[in-house]
């Protein structure tokens, strides 16, 4: 068997070679392709120091956080049940609220983020949100969400301005996303929704699934 | 007894390679495309620091990735083997203390992760696949040559 070890052993050596290549440029890849970087662009109320989330009522307190992703349908659930509920303490400025959207389900999470970030230049981030989650496709990365029903989306909510097609059009924040990402998982945020106040998360086993119970919660952190 | 081990042993090697070179290569390739997901499904322990947890996400896939190509054509498999093994043991640890501590997380083995329901961990399930797996790697470590090695 081991009449030929030479090249035998340059044959090992090689494919060891290969294989070292290979795993050494896809992990270099990969921290270049996901790198956050402060030289993206980012929307008018978007704040480095809130991790990158859009930031409605920045004078308020106390703060509340949520993480979400437009394409989990556990978010669209939290949304359902207590998205009346923050829209009013947004509406009433009875807290800063700061809306971080991720992207882990894929592409058009991306899309939906970026989308909902041009809406909040135009003053409609509130009304985009919601009209994402309620018009959340059944499957993920359906092909449904591409620029043109951002843009229908849109104008369901009352978006008319060239700016505003020529962002989701051409994706201005898309690189921005990855800012959220990369501050999230430095805040080791591990779940979509992941909602804190004042830093500090909710339980997601009961204050999510339960609007009396979510806002006895934002209540007891001085929502009033 | 003995000469039946003899016969047999170049196919158990194999298969052992095989299984668990397409499973780390399976579970890597699964995991390259969505790194940031990776990264979550690790700090979803709650183990490691997270800047530890974040790079460990971002390179572990990889590192599978290079193991199982390695098992697979059969190049360095005493050492790729026992490197498995001790990656399935480090797997094994962590689902272990997430069990032992109550969190309620998905493995992330295979792409996913992060928090999820109660009910729906599957930590004695996954438990069982990773001591399996590590079997399998620990006898790598000791019979590394088999049939259809690239090296021989």
């Amino acid at each position: 068997m081991a009449t030929n070890s030479g090249s035998d052993k340059g044959t090992r050596n090689l494919v060891i070679g290969m294989v070292a290549f290979i795993v050494a440029v896809g992990i270099i890849f990969s921290f270049i392709s996901n790198r956050a970087n402060s030289n993206y662009a980012i929307p008018a109320t978007v704040s480095e120091a809130d991790g990158y989330g859009i930031v409605l009522n920045p004078t308020a307190t106390p703060t509340i956080d949520i993480w979400v992703d437009y394409q989990c349908p556990a978010c669209r659930t939290f949304e359902v049940l207590n998205g009346g509920y923050i829209n009013e303490v947004i509406a009433q400025k009875k807290a800063k609220v700061v809306f971080h959207p991720l992207t882990f389900i894929g592409a058009e999470s991306i899309i939906a983020a970026n989308a909902a970030a041009c809406a909040a230049d135009e003053n409609k981030f509130v009304d985009m949100n919601l009209a994402l989650f309620q018009n959340q496709p059944n499957n993920e990365n359906s092909g449904q969400w591409q620029a043109e029903a951002m843009l229908a989306l849109g104008e369901s909510v009352g978006i008319k301005s060239e700016t505003f097609k020529q962002c989701v059009r051409d994706g201005n924040y898309v690189k921005w996303t990855r800012n959220v990402t990369d501050a999230s998982a430095n805040k080791n945020v591990n779940s979509t929704p992941t909602i804190r106040i004042n830093g500090k998360d909710l339980d997601r086993n009961t204050e999510y699934g339960d609007p009396v119970k979510f806002k006895a919660a934002l209540a007891a952190a001085g929502v009033k | 007894m003995a000469d039946k081990f003899k016969v047999l042993q170049p196919w158990v090697t194999l298969l052992s390679r095989l299984v668990l070179g397409g499973v780390l290569l399976v579970a890597g390739g699964l995991k390259v495309g969505n790194l940031p997901k990776s990264a979550m499904a690790v700090r979803s322990y709650e183990m490691l620091p997270i800047p530890l947890a974040n790079f460990l996400g971002y390179t572990l896939p990889w590192i599978e990735i290079g193991m199982g190509l390695l098992l697979i054509v059969g190049v360095a498999v005493k050492i790729s083997g026992a490197l498995g093994a001790l990656t399935m043991l480090a797997f094994i640890i962590a689902i272990a203390q997430a069990w032992a501590r109550g969190l309620s997380i998905d493995c992330g083995c295979f792409g996913g992760g992060g928090a999820i329901d109660p009910e729906d961990t599957k930590y004695p399930q996954k438990l069982l696949e990773n001591m399996g797996l590590m079997s399998l790697g620990i006898f790598l470590y000791f019979f590394p040559k088999g049939r259809f090695g690239l090296e021989k």
